[in-house]
């Protein structure tokens, strides 16, 4: 069950033009973002990195609690986005993150939470798909534990 | 600008009919594509019971909402109109010190004229302002911001435009030369052009999606990422919604989170959905906190929350589907199809909150197809509404003299049926012998000229029927006949060629003398109360216990079921249960296959009927019968309009004829001799139409494909067959 979600995200976020990492461990996602700062630097990209609190497999969607502004901006100013997600937190569909939402929402303070599928994206002008419009141009997804 | 002279314009416009054109197909077979891994009309119920339920608790959903979003530190305003809105938000603007404003896109914000306001506000310098500057920062906003447009569709706001058009602005705007073929460097500029204005701005303002009560948090939607730097980087954030975007709970919000992006753009959600409860940190805020302001607007919606058949507006999500599927949309486009709002919807709102005048002349515009109720996320049913309000507008001018004679006229059914005679022998002198009129003088009929019109048969089937009625031994059914006008009086041949099939299969048809028009015109033209009473007419001329009420006309058929049932409750419950359209009853009742038939040679493409395929549901029934007794070629988009909408198309000939011309196009693309469909609206409308164009196509009743192919050898049309 658990190797058939995770599967469906990483399709699904593919279909949404997301770039998938699966690692085993943190130790390797460490690596692994590493890797992606040094390449995508050597561009002259910026790169920023969060953490994912869930993952909904349906819509291959990575749930970002960003309550705070600086990491919040993190994920929209550097043209190349890098989100580390648990593959132990995907969940399945929409309606599964009800909970998990209403938890953040009820903590007695304000809360800012973004559903991130791939990276930005326009198809304004005569219909035509453009990725990178206002924020990232690509979307990394460095998934922990998603391959053993 | 007249409205006709617009349209005129729309129809010549070669890129927006391309581009229109090319969106329609893409659109479906995407929406396709995402809903088959959902259960669409399941999530579809669940949008409607929602929002349903959040309308009539609407005050009680406000209420609880503002008390959870002030607890988190927002500010929740309530405004009646667009006035008030304006206001509340300038004098925020005001309280602030803002002098620079980013927006991301908002319906709402397009309702109250805001940027407008907010932009003369400033240049008057009234109240020691020195000038707001406000720009769009959604890329198709800021397009039509640039050109001082409205937005053409709720979704795409700038689908009307060619990118060369784009790259024009752009260079204008910038001062720079643009690419005028690289959509992608296009959309660079505006990344680059617009990155410094989300720094600088002091205000952002957004829409919302949804207005969560339970926890009193809004949802945005978006795609562009903009949404999200309003939202993030200016110390004061304003989010203007409808009172209709509250829903009770989260659950809720990701029901329609579901349908939403897959009805909008075809994808399954789109890359962005922010959920914001209360006021973050905010570093350039002088509190340290996100100075956060939500406006809800009234603007009439409290009132129609109460309305029993208004309410169901509610319902909509804004996801501009009823645009997309829309054929006069597809041929016109956004400017000519709404108002504020776009589509079927847009029609609707415009006469509910905008502007009574404009809304008079666009909604005669809709012609009746139902596509919208089809696809809509909360299955409002559009045509109906659109349909209510003609009625109204009908009321207020007082009656039409074609009105007061379709009152007078169809009230006495023996009367009718003398006027329907006599008009046989008016036509005489511009009547062929084939049984189409081509050379009615021109000044009488304007722009109708671009089909040729149907003659009133020689003897009405009425008067065939002693001839044709014969007793049938051990019947298998007894059913009755119910021929509709059309058929009856101008199509005989097709209910000629239908008594064929019941004889042969061992149907026994009665034909009750007393029945007459279903009723469907009147309620076109808003005359209620007679419908009423040639519905109570047909009612008691069919109270003989039939096993079915068969009909070879799909808007009689729907009309019959649906019309009469819901108007009339338990009085029309029996007749309505039996009406039968006439596919099914071959398909579904007598079992009809292959085995029944000599298989003809025809080709034959198929024409989906409104009334058939989404009034009554009918789909497989017409496509397995042709299939039996001929050959059934598929051909693209059967399930469009034909473009007849009864007297629509007498108001809008030139989107008739174009529906009509490309309904055929697509017909005749694969070769077919024979297309069938179960309607005599349409046949009068593509007979017409493929006779004018001198199209080698057949135009045949499924019930003659049917007859012919009980006929030896079958090669031979059956003589009624033009």
């Amino acid at each position: 069950m658990q190797e058939t979600t995770t599967d469906l995200f990483i399709a699904r976020a593919k279909a949404a033009a997301a770039q998938t990492h699966a690692v085993s461990d943190e130790e390797e996602a460490a690596r692994e973002v590493d890797a992606i700062r040094a390449e995508k630097g050597a561009k002259g990209l910026a790169v920023g990195v969060v953490r994912a609190a869930k993952g909904i497999a349906q819509t291959g969607t990575c749930v970002v609690v960003a309550d705070d502004e600086a990491q919040r901006l993190d994920t929209m100013l550097p043209e190349v986005s890098v989100i580390l997600l648990d593959s132990s937190d995907i969940l399945p569909d929409l309606p599964s993150a009800a909970p998990f939402l209403r938890e953040q929402q009820t903590r007695g303070r304000a809360s800012y939470v973004s559903f991130i599928t791939g990276p930005s994206r326009t198809a304004d002008i005569e219909r035509v798909s453009a990725i990178g419009v206002h924020g990232p141009l690509e979307l990394h997804i460095v998934l922990v534990g998603g391959r053993p | 600008m007249s409205y006709a002279r617009e349209i005129e314009a729309a129809l010549e416009d070669g890129f927006l009919r391309r581009a229109l054109d090319k969106f329609a197909v893409e659109y479906r077979a995407g929406r396709d594509r995402v809903f088959a891994e959902v259960d669409e009309r399941g999530l579809i119920r669940r949008i409607a019971d929602v929002k349903d339920d959040a309308a009539r608790r609407m005050e009680e959903l406000y209420e609880k909402f503002r008390a959870e979003a002030e607890k988190r530190g927002a500010v929740v305003h309530r405004a009646k109109d667009a006035a008030e809105a304006r206001e509340i938000i300038a004098q925020i603007a005001r309280e602030n010190d803002v002098h620079k404003i980013v927006k991301s896109k908002s319906m709402t914000a397009e309702e109250i004229g805001l940027n407008a306001y907010l932009e003369s506000f400033g240049k008057s310098g009234e109240s020691g302002m020195s000038g707001i500057e406000v720009d769009e920062t959604d890329l198709g906003e800021w397009i039509v911001q640039l050109r001082h447009e409205r937005p053409s569709h709720m979704v795409m706001p700038a689908i009307h435009l060619s990118r060369a058009q784009v790259a024009d602005e752009f260079e204008r705007a910038t001062g720079r030369a643009q690419d005028r073929e690289d959509v992608q460097k296009l959309v660079k500029t505006a990344r680059t052009e617009l990155r410094p204005r989300f720094h600088a701005a002091d205000m952002g303002i957004s829409g919302a999606n949804f207005l969560i009560a339970e926890t009193g948090a809004f949802a945005i939607v978006t795609n562009e990422g903009n949404g999200r730097l309003v939202n993030t980087l200016p110390r004061v954030h304003v989010a203007l919604a409808g009172l209709d975007k509250l829903v009770p709970t989260l659950d809720d919000a990701l029901t329609a989170l579901q349908v939403l992006p897959r009805n909008a753009t075809g994808q399954r959600i789109t890359s962005y959905v922010t959920f914001i409860d209360g006021a973050t940190a905010c570093a350039k805020s002088p509190t340290g906190r996100k100075i956060l302001h939500i406006v809800l607007l009234d603007n009439g919606r409290a009132a129609f929350a109460r309305d029993p058949l208004f309410s169901q507006i509610y319902r909509c999500v804004r996801c501009g589907a009823c645009a997309n599927v829309c054929p006069v949309f597809r041929l016109v486009g956004g400017h000519r199809m709404g108002h504020v709002y776009v589509g079927a919807i847009g029609l609707v709102l415009t006469y509910l909150y905008h502007d009574r005048a404009a809304a008079k002349e666009l909604c005669q515009n809709c012609v009746g197809c139902g596509a919208c109720k089809d696809v809509c996320s909360g299955g409002i049913d559009l045509p109906r509404l659109i349909q209510e309000i003609r009625a109204r507008f009908a009321k207020e001018d007082g009656e039409p003299v074609v009105s007061r004679l379709a009152r007078y006229a169809m009230r006495k059914r023996a009367t009718f049926h003398r006027l329907l005679k006599f008009m046989r022998f008016a036509q005489k002198p511009f009547a062929g012998k084939d049984g189409f009129v081509r050379h009615l003088p021109m000044a009488l009929f304007g722009k109708q000229g671009f089909k040729s019109l149907p003659t009133l048969a020689k003897k009405p089937f009425r008067e065939l029927w002693p001839s044709l009625c014969r007793p049938v031994e051990k019947p298998r059914f007894r059913i009755a006949l119910f021929a509709g006008c059309a058929l009856d009086f101008c199509l005989p041949h097709q209910l000629e060629a239908a008594m064929k099939v019941f004889e042969h299969f061992g149907v026994e048809v009665a034909f009750p003398m007393e029945q007459t028009c279903c009723g469907l015109p009147l309620v076109a033209l808003g005359e209620k109360e007679t419908a009423l009473d040639v519905a109570r007419q047909n009612i008691a001329a069919f109270a003989g216990g039939y096993d079915a009420i068969v009909t070879l006309c799909a808007s009689c058929a729907s009309h019959l079921k649906h019309w009469y049932a819901a108007t009339l409750g338990a009085e029309a419950g029996a007749f309505s249960a039996k009406v039968t359209d006439f596919s099914s009853f071959a398909h579904d009742v007598l079992g009809l296959t292959e085995r029944d038939f000599t298989r003809l040679d025809w080709k034959v493409a198929y024409h989906a009927s409104c009334h058939l395929c989404r009034g009554l549901g009918v789909k497989e029934a017409p496509r397995a019968l042709i299939s039996a007794a001929a050959h059934y070629t598929p051909t693209p988009e059967e399930e469009s309009c034909c473009g007849f909408g009864g007297s629509w198309s007498t108001k809008f000939p030139a989107i008739s004829r174009e529906l009509m011309h490309k309904k055929l196009d697509n017909a005749c693309s694969d070769g077919a001799t024979h297309l069938a469909l179960d309607c005599p609206g349409c046949t009068i409308q593509l007979r017409g139409g493929a006779d004018r164009e001198k199209r080698a196509i057949q135009v045949v009743h499924v019930a003659e494909v049917l007859a012919a192919g009980l006929e030896a050898g079958g090669a031979t049309p059956p003589a009624t067959c033009r």
